[in-house]
C-alpha cells in the first residue's frame, strides 16, 4: 500500500525536505561481504563501445538541418548594455536568427563577470555564427569592478547573508587552552575543464522540446527548463546517454540550453549551442577561491577544546555559499566551535559545485591546522586525530562511521614514514603526511527503476538516470543481476532519456549509487517475486533459474518496479576516509613530487570494486592537480580570465601520477536502504591537498598556507622555514 | 574550396573543403567518423589524436589539405587487442578522451611492444584525462598482450 | 585562403604565411591572431634529416628525440618539449620561431608585441614571465631547443644568409616589435652544429611533462669554452657568461622565484659536465 511521508534529502551538504510516496520495502540488506556479483569486480557494460569511440556524446550528435549557435560574451567584468543592434549580424550569410538580452534566460543586460552571456546567433555553420557575433554592435557602460573577496566583504557585498554558527564558548576555551595555533589559508579558483564542453541541442517536435545535453541531472534540467519556459514538465524531454565529464559543473541547464531552445523555436530547426574550451574557463563555473582565517586551541593532553574559523568564499557574481566550514564543525569532537562564512559577491565567473564543494577547501585548512597543532603539542598527528574522534555528528547519531577502522588500516602506511624520511638527502627531502576525510554521500529519494523480463530470460533495468562516467550503469546491472540471480551478461540497463523512464536522482553529491541502487534492487526484487510466483504455479522450485521459468511467456513480460525508500530518520549519513601521502621535495628548485598515496575509504558496501578503485584514483589525481599545478588566473585590471587554454591551465598528465594504493572498509551501512552503499564520487578528492601539505611539512619543516603549491609557493615556504630557524623558533617538524 | 584526397582506415575519400578546414572536422563532420573527439580544438589535450602513417598527431590543428599519408582513427583500431585491454583493466570512465588514448597507445606498442612504465608515461603524456583514469591506462598498456 | 605546397624556395610568394608542422601557425590562424590570403606548406622545400653535424630545419622534434648522433642538450631539449603528438608534428625551424606563451599576447591584448604601448604583464599577472630584459616587454621565450642551440653555438643557414642562432633573435623595442630577425620570404633551411665535447639541458616545469619551461638551462662545453643559455627567463633565449650573471637579473615581484631556481639549475648543469 502506498504511503505519503515527509523525509530529508541531502545533496552536497544541503538538506531539504521532500515528500515521498513509499511502498513497504521488506527487503533486507545482504549480509556483508562479496556476493555472486555485487562486491566483485565487473568491467563496464558500455566499455567496448566507449573504448572504440562508438558511443555518441552530445558533441557527436547531428540532427538534420541543425544550426550552430554562438554566444556573445561580455569582455567586461561589470557593465551594462546601453544599446545593442543585432541587424548587422542578421545580414550576414548563413545567419538564421539572433537574440539579445532578455530574449532567453541567461542573456543579461547588466553583467557581472567577464564571459557573461549577452546575445546569441544561430547560423548554418559555426564559422558563420562566430562572424555574426563579431558583427553585433553594442554600446557598453562600464561599471566599477570588485575582484578582491576581502574588499567585497568589507563592503558587505554578499551573494547570500553570512552564515554563522556557534556551539559552546570559543573565546573562553581559547583563553584556557594550553596551546593555540592560528593561521590563514588560501585556496585558489579551480576549473572543472571536463573533456566534453558544456553543450545542448534543442529541437522542437510539435509542442515537445527535446533537449540533448551533456548533463549530470536529466530530471533537474527537465524541471528547470519547464519552469523557466512555463511549460508542463512532461513536454520537455531531456536526453543524455553518454557525457564527457561534469564534476559538478553540469547540474543544470545554464544559458546555452535556453539560447538553443529559443533559437530553435524561432528558426524551426534544431540548434546546437556548445561552449568552446575557452568559454569553459569563464562560463562553466569553478571551485571558488577561499581565504580561511583559523584558530585552534588544545589542552596539552591533545584534546582540541576550541575551533574558530572565518571563511571567505570568493563566490563570484552569483552562486551559492559552499560549506567551507563543514569539516571544522563536523570532523572532530570539539565542544567549542565558532564559524562565520562569507559568500563574497565579486565580478568574477560564478562558482559551481565542484566535487565536494567547500569541503575540499575546508579540509585543506583544517587538516593543515590540526597538524600544526600536533607539532606544537609534540604529538603524533594520527594520535591527535584519534584522540578527538567524534562519535556523533554534533549530537546526531551517524548511520555508520568506520573512520577508526580507516585509521587502523592507515597505520602500516603511516609506519612507513621513518623509512621514507631516512631516504632524504641534501637536495631531496622526503616525508609522509596524512589527512582525514568527512563528507556526505547518502543520497536520498526519490529515485525509481523498472525491471522488465521477457521470455528469453534476459532482464532489462529501465531507468532515466545518467551515467557520468562513474560506472553506475554497470553497478545497477550488478545489483539487478544479484537480486534476480541472473548472470551479469543477461542484464542490460537502459538510461538517459526522461521520456523513457521514471525519475532518477542527480549524479552529483556522490548520490547516484545510494539513490538509484536501492530503487533498482527493489524493482529487481519485485520482478523476482513475480518470477517465483510463476515458478510455484508451474510446479517448479521458487528459486528455479529465471530463463527456465519464463520460457513460456512469448509476448508476455514480467514488469517489476521499485522506489528508493526514505533515509534513516534522525541520523546523519556520512562518508569517511584517510589519506596517507609520501612526498619528495627538491629544496633547491621547489619541485614537489607525490610518490605514493594510500587512500582508505569508508563508503558502506562496495558494489563494484573495480569501478570503485577508478573513482578513488580519479579523485586523487584530480586532487593532485588542484594541489600542485592548477590555477585559474584573472587579469587584475579587467577581471578577464587569463588561463583559458589547456596549456596554461595545467591539469595532471599520466606522468604526474603517483603510486596509488586504494583500500575500502567495505562494511555495509546497516541503516541505509536495502543496499547499505554510500556514494564514492567525492570522498577521494577531499583530503589529498592537506595530506600533501602535511607531508611537505614532515619532509622539510616548511608550512604550506596556500594552494596551489607551485614552485614559487614551495620556495617561499622553505624560505619562511629557514627564517624561523634563524630566529631561533624551532621549525615545526 | 579545393579538393582533398584522404585515405582513412584504408578507404580513400575525395572531397571538397575550404582551405583551413581541420582534419578533425573532416573526419567528424564530413566522413561521420565521430570516434575522434574535439575537446580543446587547439592542440593542447590530445583527444583528437589520430595516426598518420602510424605516427600520432593532433587532427584538430592539422590542416586537411596538408595530409600526406594514411590516416588511422579509432574506428580503424576497433579490433586492436588494446581495446579489450582497456575494457578489462577499466581504463575508461567518461570515455571522451579514450579514443585518443587508444590511438596513442597503439602507436606506442607498435614501435615498442613491451614498454616500461616510464616509456608509457613519456609516450602518453599528451593525452589528458580529466577523470584521472591514468593508472588503469598504464595497466592496460602494460598488459595488452595478455 | 589558398594553400601552396611548393618544392623550391623560388616558388614561395612574398607576403605569404609559411608553415611546416603548423603547430604554432594553425592555432594562431584559427584564433585570428594571424591571417593570410596565402598559406605555404614549406615541407617540400626545407631539408629534413640529420647528416653529420647538419640538421635539416624540417626535421621534427620527435625525430631528434631519438637521434643518437646529436649533442645531449639538443636531444634532451627535444625530448622534454611539448607533448608526443606535438613533437611528431613540429619542425626544428618552426620551434625556433614560436611566439611567447604570455597570456596577454595569446589573448590578443594590445600589448607591445602587438604594436601597442604597454606591457600588460608587467603591471598585471606576470608570474610566469621574464627576469631579464623585461623592461619593455616581460614575455618569456618558450623554446627549449632555442636555448640548447644557443648554448651549443649552432649556426643557421637560411635561403639568404648564414648566422649564429643568437642572431636570429632580437629584443623588441619602440621602433621594432619583432623578436626575430627573419625577413619576409626568408626561410630557415639548416642548423649546423660545431663539435661539442659535452652538453646538458635541464628543464624545470610545473607538471612532469607537456609544459613550457619555467626555467630551462642549456650548458655546452666546446673546446675550452663553457656556454650557457636559458629558456623562459627573457623575451628571447638568454645567453649568460656565468652564474654570476644571475645577480644582474631584474625580476618582477612575482618572478623573483625564478632566480633561485635558475641558480640551482645552472649549478647542477655545470656540475654535471664536470
Amino acid at each position: 500500500m502506498a504511503r505519503l511521508i515527509r523525509t530529508e534529502k541531502e545533496v552536497e551538504g544541503r538538506y531539504e525536505e521532500v515528500w515521498l510516496v513509499v511502498e513497504e520495502d521488506p527487503l533486507e540488506q545482504w549480509p556483508a561481504g562479496p556476493r555472486e556479483i555485487v562486491g566483485r569486480p565487473a568491467t563496464r557494460k558500455s566499455g567496448p563501445a566507449r573504448v572504440r569511440g562508438e558511443v555518441r556524446f552530445t558533441a557527436d550528435l547531428k540532427l538534420p538541418g541543425m544550426l550552430q549557435a554562438v554566444v556573445l560574451r561580455s569582455p567586461y567584468a561589470h557593465a551594462r548594455v546601453k544599446t545593442i543592434d543585432l541587424a548587422p549580424a542578421l545580414a550576414l550569410p548563413g545567419v538564421r536568427a539572433a537574440i539579445g538580452p532578455g530574449e532567453a534566460s541567461g542573456l543579461e543586460e547588466e553583467i557581472g563577470y567577464s564571459g557573461a552571456a549577452v546575445a546569441a546567433v544561430a547560423a548554418d555553420t559555426f564559422r558563420q555564427a562566430r562572424a555574426a557575433i563579431e558583427a553585433i554592435e553594442i554600446e557598453w557602460e562600464e561599471l566599477e569592478i570588485v575582484l578582491d573577496a576581502d574588499e567585497a566583504v568589507r563592503r558587505e557585498q554578499f551573494t547570500a547573508p553570512p552564515r554563522q554558527y556557534e556551539r559552546g564558548d570559543v573565546d573562553k576555551a581559547l583563553a584556557e587552552a594550553d596551546v593555540v595555533v592560528e593561521a590563514t589559508y588560501r585556496t585558489q579558483s579551480v576549473l572543472h575543464n571536463s573533456m566534453e564542453t558544456h553543450q545542448a541541442i534543442c529541437e522542437w517536435t510539435g509542442d515537445i522540446l527535446n533537449v540533448y545535453i551533456s548533463t549530470q541531472f536529466i530530471w533537474g534540467v527537465r524541471d528547470a527548463v519547464a519552469e523557466t519556459l512555463e511549460m508542463p514538465p512532461d513536454k520537455v524531454r531531456v536526453v543524455c546517454e553518454f557525457m564527457g565529464g561534469g564534476f559538478g559543473s553540469k547540474n543544470g541547464p545554464d544559458e546555452y540550453t535556453f539560447v538553443a531552445a529559443e533559437l530553435a523555436k524561432r528558426t524551426g530547426r534544431p540548434v546546437r549551442c556548445a561552449l568552446t574550451r575557452r568559454e569553459e574557463s569563464t562560463a562553466a563555473g569553478n571551485r571558488n577561491a577561499t581565504i580561511q582565517r583559523l584558530r585552534a586551541g588544545a589542552r596539552s593532553d591533545g584534546t582540541i577544546v576550541a575551533l574558530d574559523g572565518e571563511f571567505t568564499n570568493a563566490v563570484g557574481w552569483s552562486g551559492w555559499n559552499a560549506s567551507t566550514e563543514g569539516p571544522m564543525k563536523m570532523l572532530y569532537d570539539c565542544e567549542n566551535v565558532r564559524t562565520v562564512t562569507y559568500g563574497a559577491k565579486i565580478n568574477t565567473p560564478p562558482m559551481k559545485a565542484f566535487r565536494a564543494p567547500g569541503f575540499v577547501e575546508g579540509t585543506f585548512g583544517l587538516e593543515c591546522l590540526v597538524d600544526e597543532l600536533a607539532a606544537k603539542l609534540d604529538m603524533d598527528p594520527l594520535e591527535l586525530r584519534r584522540r578527538n574522534y567524534a562519535a556523533t555528528n554534533e549530537g546526531t547519531p551517524i548511520s555508520s562511521k568506520e573512520l577508526e577502522e580507516c585509521y587502523r588500516r592507515a597505520e602500516p602506511h603511516w609506519e612507513r614514514r621513518h623509512e621514507v624520511r631516512s631516504r632524504s638527502d641534501a637536495v631531496w627531502k622526503r616525508g609522509v603526511g596524512m589527512a582525514s576525510q568527512i563528507w556526505y554521500g547518502g543520497g536520498g529519494p526519490p529515485s525509481y527503476a523498472w525491471v522488465r523480463i521477457g521470455s528469453d530470460g534476459r532482464a532489462t533495468v529501465i531507468t532515466a538516470m545518467q551515467d557520468i562516467g562513474t560506472g553506475t550503469r554497470t553497478a545497477m546491472a550488478q545489483i539487478a543481476a544479484e537480486e534476480l540471480r541472473l548472470p551479469l551478461d543477461k542484464v542490460d540497463v537502459v538510461l538517459g532519456d526522461s521520456a523513457r523512464g521514471p525519475y532518477a536522482s542527480i549524479s552529483a553529491g556522490s548520490s547516484t549509487l545510494p539513490s538509484m541502487g536501492p530503487a533498482v534492487r527493489a524493482a529487481a526484487a519485485d520482478a523476482r517475486e513475480q518470477v517465483e510466483d510463476i515458478a510455484e504455479q508451474r510446479g517448479m522450485p521458487r528459486d528455479a533459474p529465471v530463463h527456465e521459468v519464463v520460457d513460456l511467456l512469448e509476448d508476455a513480460q514480467i514488469l517489476g518496479k521499485g522506489a528508493r525508500g526514505p533515509n534513516p530518520t534522525g541520523m546523519s549519513v556520512l562518508t569517511f576516509g584517510v589519506h596517507v601521502v609520501e612526498v619528495a621535495v627538491d629544496v633547491e628548485t621547489g619541485e614537489v613530487v607525490v610518490d605514493r598515496v594510500a587512500a582508505i575509504h569508508d563508503v558502506g558496501r562496495i558494489v563494484n570494486p573495480l569501478g570503485a578503485s577508478s573513482q578513488v584514483e580519479g579523485g586523487v589525481i584530480q586532487g593532485i592537480g588542484h594541489t600542485l599545478s592548477e590555477d585559474r588566473l584573472l587579469d587584475p585590471e579587467t577581471g578577464r580570465v587569463l588561463t583559458s587554454t589547456l596549456d596554461s591551465y595545467r591539469m595532471p598528465t599520466i606522468a604526474d601520477v603517483p603510486e596509488i594504493v586504494c583500500e575500502f572498509v567495505d562494511k555495509p551501512d546497516t541503516h541505509l536502504t536495502n543496499l547499505g552503499s554510500k556514494g564514492l564520487g567525492e570522498p577521494p578528492i577531499v583530503p589529498i591537498a592537506a595530506a600533501i601539505a602535511n607531508a611537505i611539512r614532515d619532509a622539510t619543516g616548511a608550512d604550506i598556507y596556500e594552494l596551489p603549491i607551485s614552485r614559487e609557493e614551495m620556495l617561499r615556504a622553505l624560505e619562511r622555514a629557514k627564517e624561523k630557524e634563524r630566529r631561533g623558533a624551532p621549525a615545526a617538524v | 574550396m579545393s579538393e582533398i584526397r584522404l585515405t582513412v582506415n584504408g578507404e580513400e575519400h575525395i572531397l571538397d573543403a575550404a582551405v583551413g578546414t581541420s582534419l578533425a572536422s573532416v573526419l567528424r563532420d564530413r566522413l561521420g567518423l565521430t570516434g575522434t573527439k574535439i575537446a580543446c580544438a587547439e592542440g593542447h589535450c590530445g583527444a583528437c589524436t589520430v595516426q598518420i602513417d602510424g605516427v600520432p598527431r593532433l587532427s584538430c590543428i592539422t590542416l586537411a589539405h596538408t595530409v600526406d599519408g594514411e590516416v588511422t582513427t579509432i574506428e580503424g583500431l576497433r579490433d586492436h587487442p588494446l581495446v579489450e585491454a582497456f575494457v578489462r583493466t577499466d581504463a575508461v570512465q567518461c570515455g571522451f578522451c579514450t579514443p585518443g588514448q587508444v590511438v596513442s597507445a597503439a602507436a606506442l606498442v607498435a614501435a615498442n611492444p613491451e614498454p616500461t612504465r616510464e616509456e608509457i608515461r613519456h609516450a602518453m603524456a599528451g593525452n589528458i584525462c580529466r577523470c584521472g583514469t591514468y593508472p588503469k591506462i598504464e595497466e592496460a598498456i602494460l598488459t595488452w598482450q595478455d | 585562403m589558398e594553400l601552396l605546397r611548393p618544392s623550391s624556395v623560388s616558388e614561395i610568394p612574398s607576403n605569404s604565411l609559411l608553415l611546416a608542422g603548423g603547430t604554432e601557425v594553425v592555432p594562431l590562424l584559427q584564433d585570428g591572431l594571424l591571417s593570410a590570403a596565402t598559406l605555404v606548406d614549406v615541407r617540400g622545400v626545407v631539408p629534413r634529416g640529420v647528416s653529420g653535424n647538419v640538421i635539416g630545419a624540417g626535421t621534427t622534434l620527435g625525430e631528434l628525440e631519438v637521434q643518437p648522433g646529436i649533442p645531449d642538450a639538443l636531444r634532451e631539449a627535444c625530448r622534454l618539449a611539448a607533448s608526443p603528438q606535438l613533437r611528431n608534428m613540429s619542425s626544428l625551424g618552426g620551434n625556433l620561431l614560436q611566439a611567447t606563451r604570455c597570456w596577454y599576447w595569446r589573448l590578443d591584448y594590445p600589448c607591445r608585441l602587438h604594436g601597442g604601448d604597454r606591457c600588460h604583464a608587467r603591471e598585471g599577472e606576470h608570474r610566469e614571465h621574464a627576469i631579464f630584459a623585461n623592461d619593455f616587454c616581460a614575455s618569456a621565450h618558450p623554446s627549449d631547443i632555442a636555448a640548447a642551440l644557443v648554448a651549443l653555438g649552432a649556426r643557421l643557414r637560411t635561403n639568404r644568409r648564414e648566422l649564429a642562432v643568437e642572431e636570429l633573435y632580437r629584443l623588441p623595442d619602440e621602433s621594432d616589435r619583432r623578436t626575430t630577425t627573419l625577413e619576409d620570404g626568408e626561410l630557415i633551411l639548416e642548423v649546423e652544429l660545431p663539435a661539442v665535447d659535452a652538453s646538458v639541458y635541464l628543464k624545470a616545469m610545473n607538471r612532469k611533462r607537456w609544459s613550457f619551461p619555467q626555467v630551462g638551462v642549456a650548458v655546452a662545453r666546446i673546446g675550452g669554452e663553457t656556454r650557457i643559455a636559458l629558456a623562459g627567463v627573457a623575451p628571447i633565449p638568454w645567453r649568460i657568461d656565468g652564474i654570476e650573471a644571475l645577480d644582474t637579473a631584474t625580476p618582477l615581484p612575482r618572478t623573483e622565484w625564478k632566480l633561485p631556481l635558475a641558480r640551482a639549475l645552472v649549478n647542477r648543469a655545470l656540475a654535471s659536465l664536470g
